[in-house]
């Protein structure tokens, strides 16, 4: 077959002197009709730059060396810009960003009529909405018509890509750009967008470019790949055989740190059941009131966390699983007494942390600390790092200079920071640097619990297992109790003993890691499973349970079982009763009318 | 991203081992505005310091047959005796403008600091808390700034007496809004962020994090606007003393001195001219040090040294 888009040679650099840093260094490819090729590198490895030479969009400082683009066999580099233009339309492209990508001011629809009219002037205003709208609906955004005149605002993340990847497709193209689409989105929603994309080039004859950072996610949406490194391609093979026998060093490496989930024993060791516990959720619940937009008044409530309970005992790696939106980032502020629960009780120590005042609540302070999510916006941009770590021991009452520099060295050397950072500034960090800061400003209080909201997913993958490794040294040392709040399965898989999945506020499902990854009891802890990508084959196929939709909003939660409304297997029961978590075993747990079917008589647990 | 790589670089400087306050001000020193800025500040300091007491000029004693004597190297009748000349009822123009100038500055300092106090105060309380608080005191700034300054300054200076204190208090009642605005934007964005939570879970109280965290960060660029501020309190304590609301004479203020000169100023342009000249080049010094220091601040905060 012949090639649609074939890329020859082609060299980029960063602005147009001989010295300049070269970020595509002499690549070659070529895409086929219907065709879905994958490319996958590391951060700064040239994809973005690769993705945009191909469609003639590279703005200075990025300057082409040489090489050429041809599509359908003409050079689309030696064309005049009104040709160009023509073809803009049989080439399209959708970004990483989707959120960013619409002008907030204009409903959705409007924005994408007007894009296809730009590139197509002869359909009519009529005709070119008729064709948005049809796509909306192949792309499964329900009830497009009333969708078509919403904001962007209105769409959630999930949708705002699939309504991108209308805006690219409804000129037709023959090749789509894809680069990195997947990324901001959860596995679920990310796994409904590569079924999406593989779908399109069946029924719209259209050949995908799909870069990505993860190889797992490349290896879901392409039938061959391409590996990148700093600006060459490094190997092409069909997928299948590159992740099976990789040949370059570089692609071996990529492999080999792709975390695996079924294949092997799991690396997590058993704890002993009976152990102190040091964190115990009550029926915890967290109630905001949310002024109702309608101009009149009114206040609707929003249940972001509901009955939660649970106990961490000493010394586990807790997980608290979910998509964006479950309700995980309100548990965290709940535990970490940065709110107080709306009902019921959180226990440390034997003790309610609402009704901690004064030294009590300091004393708790020291004992409970928290690493935050991002690395940049987490340390404050003017305080030197030594200052930074000082702050907390100050505010527990050390004076005593020596012994505050002692002590802040101390942590500083076994978090891995060198000491020459004591009176420098955040700046110059890397966010590996900047976390390892973010962990010893938690750790220099002597803290026996540590939540990590999030703390490695602003990190390459490199990057995480060195912090992983570290956490469990410090584990080991200090007998330290985690709670990882995460989004990362493959993550929770290779270091946390014991996982909650979390779904619109509720725990569906809580067990330790063997049960959970391998005999889950509930279908949206299998849907989460199915929807992750991997290099191995999946225990949980997609096609029998990977969700369809988005959730339902937290303003409403239906009736009954709140998951009814994505689940493969609802039942009559599941509409009018909710369900409870259920003892499956001594310490696992799950909220399913499935589970209490098979274990009779249903009774509410007490974990 | 090794920790190595880090390592090696700054252990190469042996800056790197001083305080960021100290560089920051080793930077600033360095520099030729700051040298400049401080030369002329030094020179105004020594002169209104020492000049009106050593020359033993009363800065009130007329000599009516001295009078509208032109600066030096001017007109037909300068001398040596007034090197910037007399007034119309013969006043030695330098030792007013010095004295004036000790006045005037003081005012304008005190006038600032006033409104920085009120208004960072309240902005900050108002953007770090929200809700209620900032309801009540963004209402009572909108109060405040629905007074014209000008009615405000009549109706206290004219039932009180308009003595140096009352004027500064006036001035400084009448400005602050600003600074509570400008506080209240930032902070509100400021406490939003990571690391001001991250503080809230190490056991800072909001006191705590509002004056440790929060104001070393906002203030320093509040402060370099705010110098800006002590020239423009000077020429509202000049209105003032225009509409006979400021220092009463015959003590001399910039205001009082340019309200005298305007009447002369057709043939004796000097009576207004020199206390300006003064004005200027007291700002002027303090602009280039503030410029200076913040400049610096910048290159080493940016990562420069």
């Amino acid at each position: 077959m012949a090639a649609l888009l074939e890329l020859r040679n082609m060299t980029v650099a960063l602005g147009r002197s001989e010295t300049a840093k070269v970020i595509l260094d002499d690549v070659s490819f070529s895409l086929a009709p219907k065709e879905i090729v994958g490319v996958v590198g590391a951060s700064a490895s040239g994809k973005t730059v690769l993705s945009r030479a191909a469609v003639n969009w590279l703005e200075p400082p990025l300057t082409r060396r040489s090489g050429t683009v041809l599509f359908e066999g003409r050079d689309i580099y030696a064309m005049k810009e009104a040709d160009m233009r023509a073809l803009r339309q049989r080439v399209s492209y959708v970004g990483a960003n989707p959120m960013g990508a619409l002008d907030p001011t204009l409903p959705v629809g409007a924005q994408i009529v007007e894009k296809m009219r730009a590139v197509m002037p002869d359909v009519s205003r009529r005709q070119a909405e008729d064709r948005v709208i049809a796509l909306l609906d192949a792309v499964r955004i329900p009830s497009a018509r009333n969708r078509f005149h919403d904001y962007p605002s209105q769409f959630s993340g999930g949708m705002m890509q699939r309504a991108l990847i209308v805006d690219a497709l409804v000129t037709n193209p023959a090749v789509l750009v894809a680069d990195n689409v997947t990324q901001p989105l959860d596995v679920t929603v990310a796994a409904q967008v590569i079924r999406l994309i593989k779908e399109l080039t069946d029924q719209f004859d259209t050949a995908v470019l799909f870069i990505s950072s993860s190889l797992p996610m490349v290896r879901e949406a392409s039938s061959r790949t391409l590996v990148i490194d700093r600006g060459r391609i490094v190997e092409e093979q069909a997928t299948e055989a590159l992740v099976a026998s990789p040949i370059h060093p570089y692609t071996r490496e990529l492999v080999a740190q792709t975390p695996q989930i079924w294949r092997g024993a799991g690396a997590v060791p058993a704890l002993p059941a009976e152990r102190e516990v040091v964190l115990s959720l009550r029926d915890a619940s967290q109630t905001y009131r949310v002024k109702k937009r309608n101009g009149i008044g009114g206040v609707n409530l929003v249940r972001a966390v509901r009955n939660v309970t649970f106990d961490v005992r000493r010394g586990d790696s807790f997980a608290i699983v979910g998509e964006s939106g479950c309700g995980k980032s309100t548990l965290m502020r709940l535990l970490s007494r940065l709110e107080l629960p709306s009902a019921g009780q959180i226990l440390c120590e034997g003790k309610d942390i609402a009704t901690l005042r004064g030294r009590d609540l300091l004393a708790f302070r020291a004992r409970l600390q928290l690493v935050l999510q991002d690395p940049f916006g987490s340390l404050p941009p003017r305080t030197s790092i030594g200052r930074m770590l000082e702050e907390p021991l100050r505010t527990h009452g050390w004076r005593d200079k020596e012994k505050l520099r002692a002590r802040v060295l101390k942590v500083m050397l076994e978090v891995g920071l060198a000491a020459e950072l004591y009176n420098e500034l955040p700046l110059g960090l890397s966010a590996g640097q900047r976390q390892r800061v973010n962990v010893a400003r938690a750790l220099v209080l002597e803290p026996t619990i540590l939540i990590m909201d999030e703390t490695l997913s602003a990190l390459d993958q490199a990057e995480q297992f060195k912090l992983l490794d570290l956490f469990q040294a410090l584990q080991k040392e200090y007998n330290l109790t985690y709670i990882f709040i995460s989004h990362d399965l493959a993550m929770v898989r290779k270091v946390c003993n014991r996982v909650a999945v979390m779904y619109l506020g509720e725990v569906f499902e809580l067990a330790d890691n063997q049960r959970l990854f391998f005999d889950p009891g509930h279908p949206y802890t299998m849907a989460l499973l199915s929807a992750m990508p991997t290099l191995e084959e999946k225990r949980y196929k997609p096609e029998d349970c990977l969700l369809e939709g988005e959730p339902p909003s937290p303003l409403s939660i239906p009736a009954g079982c709140s998951f009814k409304s994505r689940c493969p297997r609802a039942m009559e029961i599941c509409n009018g009763e909710q369900p409870f978590l259920t003892v499956r075993d001594e310490q696992d747990f799950a909220a399913c009318h499935l589970v209490a079917r098979t274990m009779s008589p249903a009774e509410r647990a007490s974990p | 991203m090794s920790i190595m790589s880090i390592t090696s670089s700054h252990s190469s400087t042996p800056l790197a081992s001083r305080s960021l306050a100290r560089r920051v001000f080793d930077r600033a020193v360095a520099s030729p505005g700051f040298r400049v800025g401080a030369a002329i500040f030094l020179a105004l300091v020594l002169a209104t310091a020492l000049y009106p007491e050593l020359s033993a000029i009363d800065p009130t004693k007329m000599d009516v047959k001295a009078r509208l004597l032109p600066p030096l190297f001017t007109g037909t009748n300068w001398n040596w005796g007034h090197p910037l000349g007399t007034d119309q009822i013969g006043r030695d123009m330098l030792v007013r403008s010095l004295v004036g100038l000790r006045y005037s500055f003081l005012i304008g300092m005190a006038s600032v600091i006033v409104m920085l106090i009120v208004g960072c105060a309240l902005g900050t309380v108002a953007g770090y808390f929200g809700g209620r608080t900032d309801a009540v005191i963004m209402r009572l700034t909108d109060a405040q700034l629905s007074i014209p300054m000008i009615i405000l300054a009549i109706a206290v200076l004219g039932v009180s007496r308009p003595t140096i204190p009352a004027i500064v208090l006036v001035l400084g009642i009448s400005n602050w809004p600003v600074y509570a605005r400008m506080m209240r934007s930032v902070v509100m964005t400021e406490r939003q962020r990571e690391f001001v939570r991250a503080a809230k879970i190490g056991g800072s109280t909001d006191l705590r994090i509002i004056v440790t965290l929060l104001l070393p960060l906002l203030l320093p660029s509040v402060l370099f606007s705010s110098v800006l501020d002590v020239a423009r309190m000077m020429i509202f304590e000049s209105t003032l003393g225009f509409l006979g609301l400021g220092v009463q004479p015959p003590t001399p203020t910039f205001g009082n001195i340019i309200a005298d000169g305007r009447k002369y100023l057709l043939n004796a342009w000097w009576i207004a001219t020199m206390p300006g000249l003064f004005l200027g080049l007291t700002l002027t010094s303090i602009n280039l040090m503030g410029a200076a220091l913040e400049r610096a601040r910048d290159t080493v905060h940016a990562g420069g040294e």
